[in-house]
């Protein structure tokens, strides 16, 4: 019985780290808006707290941390790609 | 090879773990999950586009918007996949009754976004705003009441997979269901996750 519970705490505790973090940066990004001043530099930040919280889905969330590398690449890609392409458009 | 280690070797096989070197769910979800990130990148790509091209216009529109709300949403849809991604933990170790529980759970959280979402659209109504105001107004109306369809859509999933927990469907090593219909909740919430900055933040 104490075994399980604590295989299920083992299996809870990254998804509830994840949570935590995720909820930091969302609120970091929203009060990046008033600490930063420099608009090329506020869209850099909400764009890599935009690839933390993404990495955080793919690879806690939807478990593909431990998934074939191919598709967690694949998945990783997009968190990549979607800021950086926006911020392309966005400060050039 | 001993004559005992071809079924200790198939033993440890069957049982599915985290750790495992596989992809959770069908092949098949994950396709239609790609299809639909792509699907949303083309509307990213058109709204930044878009707002360098109008600057004034766009500054102003999310001027318009409640930011407060967007962050809000951005909480519930973030909370509703936890508790999804706490579903399956309890449900790798066969607590069916548990999952299904964790999974209502989620769904209530969802039900904020839904509300949130839908009062947003009213107030913007309400002050004679709507799809045809301009470009900034037709992008985020598009852009959020397709987004909207999408958790409408994974609540349905969400449904379905909890009706098949209570029912004892699922066992630790019969998950494949499962973690189709938790992936593709957590894709809605990755897409929210790229959305709000874009929409409401930047």
């Amino acid at each position: 019985m104490n075994d399980k519970k604590q295989s299920l705490s083992k299996l809870m505790l990254p998804s509830l780290l994840s949570w935590l973090l995720l909820i930091a940066l969302t609120f970091a990004s929203v009060y990046m808006t008033y600490l930063i001043d420099s608009r090329p530099l506020f869209i850099s930040g909400a764009l890599v707290i935009v690839f933390f919280k993404g990495q955080q889905i793919i690879d806690i969330f939807m478990e593909l941390k431990h998934a074939p590398k191919r598709w967690r690449l694949l998945l990783l890609s997009y968190v990549i790609l979607m800021p950086l392409i926006i911020a392309i458009i966005y400060i050039f | 090879m001993t004559s005992n280690s071809l079924p200790i070797t198939a033993l440890k096989s069957s049982v599915k773990s985290p750790a495992e070197n596989r992809l959770p769910g069908d092949l098949a979800m994950w396709f239609f999950i790609l299809a639909e990130l792509t699907v949303f990148a083309l509307f990213f790509i058109a709204f930044a586009v878009s707002e360098q091209q109008n600057l004034v216009m766009f500054s102003q529109g999310k001027h318009q918007l409640h930011q407060t709300s967007g962050l809000i949403n951005t909480i519930a849809l973030i909370t509703s996949s936890l508790f999804v991604a706490l579903a399956l933990n309890v449900m790798q170790l066969g607590k069916s009754r548990q999952a299904a529980l964790l999974l209502l759970i989620a769904k209530l959280v969802a039900c904020i976004y839904i509300v949130v979402k839908i009062s947003e659209y009213l107030l913007l109504f309400e002050q004679g705003i709507d799809i045809e105001t301009n470009t900034f107004f037709t992008l985020y109306f598009l852009i959020t009441a397709f987004h909207l369809m999408h958790v409408l859509l994974g609540m349905v999933i969400l449904a379905y997979i909890n009706h098949n927990a209570r029912k004892g469907n699922y066992t630790a090593n019969n998950l494949s269901g499962f973690e189709s219909g938790a992936s593709y909740w957590h894709m809605v919430d990755l897409l929210w996750i790229i959305l709000f900055p874009l929409i409401y933040v930047i």
